[in-house]
C-alpha cells in the first residue's frame, strides 16, 4: 500500500534516524565522522522499505522504529566483523612512517607475514630452491617410468590414467606407493 | 637321534618400510640405525616360524628397501654379529649426493610433448 509522507512524517523518520545512529556510534564506539553514513544508510533502507507501511497496523514512527533497529543491528554486526578482520583501528600499509625517510607501513611487514604466507604459498626463495634440488635429487631415484608416472600425475590423476590405458589402478597406486616411499628417503614428505 | 633342539628365539618387527625411510630422509651423515635384529634370511624364509606371516612380508619390504637404498648411495650397509642366528642389521647415513641426475623441467616437458 503506497502512503504519501507528509512534512511532519518526514521530521519523525529523521528524527528516529539520528537517534538511532548515535545510539550506534556509541555503542559501538565508532569515529564521530561515521554518524552522517550511518544515518543515511537507515535512511535509505527505511525509504525502500516505505511502500510496504500499513497505517492500518501501526504508526509510520513504530514502523520506522523497527525498520531501523533492525537495519541497526545489521550495520553493527558488518561493524564486528570488520573489527575482527582488520582490527580497531585499521591502518594503511602505504602510510609513511614518522622519523622513517619514506619508508611505509608496508616495509616493515616481511614476506612471511604477509597474505601469501597465511595460505600456505611458498615465501623462502632460497628453501624454494632447496626444495626444487631436492625433488630432482629424489627423481634421480626413482626408474624411468616412474618418473614419467610422476609427471602424468601433476596433471592428471590415477583413476583417469588407468581410463586412458596406463596400467590397472591397483598397480598404479602400488607404483605411487612406492614412489612416495623413495622420496621419503631423500627427505621429500607428501604435501 | 636328536638329543637337544635348540629354540630359536621369537624376533620382533620394530620398524617398518615407511619408518626406514623416513629415518633416512631426516638422518645426517654418520647417523645409525639398527634396522633389525635376528637373521634376515631366515626370518624373510616363506616357511620360517620366528615371525608371524603379516610381519614376515613386511620385513621383507624393509629388507628390500634397505637393499635399495644402499644401491642408492643413501646409506652403508652393515651387519654386527651378536650370536648364532643373531645379527644386527645396520643402516648408517651417507651424505646426500650433490648433484640431481634428473631434470624436474625436462620430465614435465616430455610428459606433455
Amino acid at each position: 500500500m503506497r502512503h504519501s509522507i507528509s512534512r511532519s512524517d518526514l521530521q519523525i523518520i529523521q528524527h528516529e534516524a539520528d537517534i538511532v545512529a548515535r545510539r550506534l556510534i556509541r555503542q559501538l564506539r565508532l569515529p564521530y565522522d561515521d554518524l552522517a553514513d550511518i544515518r543515511q544508510e537507515l535512511l535509505l533502507d527505511l525509504f525502500a522499505r516505505l511502500p510496504a507501511f500499513d497505517p492500518e497496523r501501526g504508526s509510520l514512527g513504530a514502523f520506522a522504529g523497527i525498520v531501523m533497529a533492525n537495519r541497526a543491528t545489521r550495520i553493527a554486526h558488518k561493524a564486528r566483523r570488520d573489527r575482527r578482520l582488520y582490527g580497531a583501528v585499521p591502518a594503511s600499509l602505504d602510510e609513511t612512517l614518522p622519523n622513517s625517510a619514506g619508508a611505509t607501513r608496508g616495509d616493515l611487514i616481511g614476506e612471511d607475514e604477509g597474505l601469501a604466507a597465511y595460505f600456505g604459498q611458498p615465501v623462502d626463495a632460497f628453501a624454494e630452491a632447496e626444495r626444487r634440488l631436492d625433488v630432482e635429487r629424489g627423481l634421480g631415484t626413482l626408474a624411468p617410468n616412474d618418473g614419467a608416472l610422476c609427471a602424468a600425475l601433476s596433471r592428471t590423476t590415477v583413476d583417469r590414467l588407468a581410463g586412458g590405458g596406463r596400467g590397472a589402478r591397483s598397480s598404479l597406486y602400488r607404483r605411487v606407493k612406492d614412489i612416495r616411499l623413495a622420496l621419503l628417503a631423500v627427505g621429500l614428505r607428501a604435501a | 637321534m636328536i638329543s637337544t633342539i635348540t629354540k630359536l628365539p621369537t624376533v620382533r618387527l620394530r620398524i617398518n618400510e615407511t619408518d626406514l625411510c623416513g629415518w633416512i630422509g631426516q638422518a645426517a651423515p654418520g647417523d645409525v640405525l639398527e634396522y633389525y635384529r635376528g637373521f634376515l634370511a631366515m626370518d624373510t624364509f616363506s616357511h620360517g616360524a620366528r615371525l608371524p606371516e603379516c610381519d614376515r612380508a613386511e620385513l621383507t619390504r624393509l629388507a628390500r628397501r634397505a637393499w635399495w637404498a644402499g644401491e642408492q648411495k643413501l646409506i652403508h650397509l652393515v651387519q654386527r654379529r651378536h650370536g648364532p642366528d643373531d645379527y644386527g642389521y645396520l643402516a648408517v647415513a651417507r651424505s646426500k649426493p650433490k648433484k640431481a641426475p634428473a631434470s624436474l623441467s625436462s620430465l614435465l616437458l616430455a610428459e606433455v610433448a
